[in-house]
Formats: structure tokens, C-alpha cells, sequence
């Protein structure tokens, strides 16, 4: 198949194309390019597999009367990490429990809470979002949650 | 049309420039990553822009989002549907960003997390909101259900996949241009476009010569990597009109 535009609609094409880059603003396309600063960080990625506010239908159907706590879970391949907000604290657990290091990483800074050896931590108070949490098991295994926004 | 178009053959870009950025990126070349960005970072503003979400949320979706492609690298998709996978990965955090931030919440803890003046207020018809989903007073009017709305269903999805793929190849063919042809094709295409007299001042050349060196840059356009790629990969309807 060949490229048959003439001359008015590849031009006509060529103007919507610079204007959809330039309705970009930078710092979205900044916010890519850093991103690759975690390639190959030897951690895996926790996804986010449930949402208490996302899932609020399911909930309200098996568990209505604990529907108005805000409850996260991040699995990888090797472990979740389960998240509630409590107040002004976030509690969590590790599964499979074990001991370990999490660090919460804002973009100003890194505060480091203890894993206890059932897999609790609590961080408090809870970070200014968006952060990142970051598990490194005492036996090394490392993982770390997206970007979340309390 | 459907997310079908994000497969090889479909929306595919056949330029191998551009098919070969995920492996470099996978091999850790930055600027590759960069390039990928560049190409990509308009559609996923372009479906962002379909939620009504603050510059935080989207920033919180750009970051997952290339986050998530970041981890994929090692083990990418057929490169020619990565723009269908980044498409639905954006469109999965805008929804969940929507649906948390529109989420049961006491008022006032988020008071910038939709800006009233984003949110389109007649995009969605206030009868479609489940009303026992969550408390009716929690529910803003406009807030309809994102995953049923027409803000990005498949149809839509596959339409800004495509159209990504043809503007990327033809900012991808602007730049392969030889020298003299980008300031000409850039002046002629910038909003507003320059008048020949402009153009004739700023690059020094005679007002009727714009004409004849347009249309030699274009046909070098056409000849390009970039847009034979395009047209191999059928995706070259101008405009979603091709009897025009």
C-alpha cells in the first residue's frame, strides 16, 4: 500500500500532529523520562490488585459494615502488601509474613519504618501523597508499590 | 473499531526506528526510553484528558503508568502494540484515579482532588449513576460510571491508538527531513501558520519558491522510513476520511 495524502492532507495531518505534542505540557513528558531512572532496579513491581473505594461494590456486598475503611493491597510475584488506613496512621502486613525494611519515598523524602517478624509495620503519619513504598525482606528480596495517592 | 487495532498489521508502526526503541530502552539506552515518551506522551494525554482529573492525579497517572511500562521492558509486547498497551494502561489508572478520588471520603479532605471547572459537566447523563453504589450524597452530579460513560470505551481507545501511531510518524518524518525542509514545514504548519512573506523574510529564500520546495519536501516526506512504515502498517487515512 502506498501513501497517497496530497499535498494539502499531509500537511493538514502534519499541523494536528505538532499541535497534539504541543498541547503536552513538559513536565507530564518529564514525569516519563524519569520514570526510566527505576530500569532495572532490582525491584520487583507490586501492583495494585485491590481498592476498597475502587472495589466499593464488591465490598458492600460480602462486608458492607466495613466498607468505610480505606484498605489497599499491592501483590508482585512473591508478596503482597496489605495497607489500611487507621486515623492517622497506615498499617500494613507483609504476606507472607516476614521481617523486613519499608521505606516510604515521597519526593522530598524517605522515612524508614521497621517489618516486624508477623509482617506489621506502621507508618505514621501517613505520607504526603503520591508515595512509593519500598520492601526489602532481611532475606533480600525487594519490592516496591506504584505511586499512591491517599 | 476496537482494541484489535493495537495488533501487529493493524496500527502497527512498520518503521524499524521506532520498532527497535523498546529493545534499546530494555538494553539501557536512555535516550530510546526518551524517544518512546516523546512518541507516546501525547496520546496518554489524550486519553487523560477524557477524566476529569487535577494536574496531581495526573501526574500520579503518568507516573504509574510509565512506571509500569519501565518493569515491562525486560519483557515487552510485540513492539508494534505497545501504544495499544499503554493505551489501556492509561485508561485503567485514569479510572482508578477517578474512582478513588470520587470514593466515599469525608468532605474536605481533598478539596482540590477534582477541580470543579474540569470536570465536563453534561459529559455523562446523571440517570446512569448507580445511586446505591455509594451514598447518594457522595455522589457528584456529573460523577458518571467511567466504566460504562462514553469518556474512552474500546472504539474510542482504538481511534486515539491509531491516531498516535499516524501523528507520531509524521513528527518521526518531520524530523528526518533534510535541513532545509524542517524550518520551512515547521513555519508553514505552526498555529497560526506564517504567511509566505514571513516565510520568505525568515529563511531567506524567494516568496515563489515556496511553493515548488514544499512540494519537493513532501515528497521526500513521503519516501520516508517513517511514513512508508505507517502506510505498510495500513493506518494512513487522513482525517478517518478516505474518500475525500
Amino acid at each position: 500500500m502506498r501513501n497517497d495524502w496530497d499535498d494539502e492532507q499531509l500537511l493538514a495531518e502534519l499541523r494536528e500532529a505538532m499541535r497534539a505534542r504541543r498541547a503536552v505540557p513538559s513536565w507530564f513528558v518529564g514525569t516519563g523520562k524519569s520514570a526510566y531512572a527505576w530500569h532495572n532496579i532490582d525491584a520487583e513491581l507490586a501492583q495494585l490488585t485491590y481498592d476498597s473505594q475502587t472495589d466499593a461494590d464488591r465490598v458492600a456486598v460480602v462486608r458492607s459494615e466495613n466498607a468505610s475503611i480505606r484498605a489497599l493491597t499491592f501483590t508482585s510475584a512473591h508478596l503482597s502488601i496489605e495497607l489500611e488506613v487507621a486515623g492517622d496512621s497506615l498499617l500494613g502486613q507483609v504476606i507472607p509474613l516476614q521481617a523486613g525494611t519499608l521505606e516510604a519515598r515521597t519526593k522530598a523524602a524517605v522515612t524508614t519504618s521497621p517489618v516486624d517478624e508477623a509482617g506489621f509495620f506502621a507508618l505514621e503519619p501517613i505520607p504526603a501523597s503520591p508515595f512509593q513504598l519500598r520492601f526489602r525482606a532481611t532475606d533480600g528480596a525487594y519490592v516496591m508499590t506504584g505511586w499512591i495517592t491517599l | 473499531m476496537g482494541l484489535k487495532a493495537s495488533r501487529p498489521g493493524l496500527a502497527g508502526h512498520g518503521d524499524p526506528a521506532a520498532a527497535a526503541l523498546p529493545a534499546r530502552a530494555a538494553a539501557g539506552d536512555q535516550g530510546a526510553w526518551d524517544e518512546i515518551v516523546e512518541r507516546y506522551a501525547p496520546m496518554v494525554w489524550s486519553i487523560c484528558t477524557r477524566f476529569p482529573l487535577s494536574d496531581r492525579d495526573l501526574e500520579d497517572v503518568a507516573q504509574n503508568v510509565w512506571l509500569q511500562l519501565v518493569e515491562q521492558l525486560g519483557k515487552p509486547p510485540e513492539p508494534a502494540a505497545l501504544a495499544g498497551w499503554l493505551a489501556a494502561a492509561t485508561r485503567r489508572e485514569c479510572r482508578r484515579v477517578v474512582t478513588a478520588a470520587r470514593g466515599p471520603e469525608p468532605p474536605g479532605t481533598q478539596p482540590d482532588a477534582v477541580p470543579v471547572d474540569a470536570v465536563p459537566v453534561d459529559a455523562v447523563p446523571v440517570d446512569a449513576v448507580p445511586v446505591d453504589a455509594v451514598p447518594v450524597d457522595a455522589v457528584p452530579v456529573d460523577a458518571g460510571p467511567v466504566d460504562a460513560g462514553p469518556v474512552a470505551d474500546d472504539a474510542v481507545l482504538g481511534e486515539e491508538i491509531i491516531m498516535a501511531e499516524r501523528h507520531a510518524a509524521l513528527r518521526a518524518a518531520l524530523a528526518e527531513l533534510p535541513a532545509p525542509c524542517q524550518p520551512l514545514i515547521g513555519m508553514l504548519v505552526s498555529d497560526p501558520p506564517h504567511s509566505d512573506a514571513a516565510i520568505s523574510t525568515a529563511l531567506g529564500i524567494p516568496a515563489e519558491s515556496i511553493g515548488p520546495r514544499l512540494a519537493r519536501c513532501l515528497e521526500w516526506m513521503r519516501e520516508s522510513s517513517a511514513l512508508l512504515g505507517l502506510a505498510e502498517a495500513g493506518a494512513n487515512r487522513p482525517g478517518g476520511d478516505p474518500g475525500a
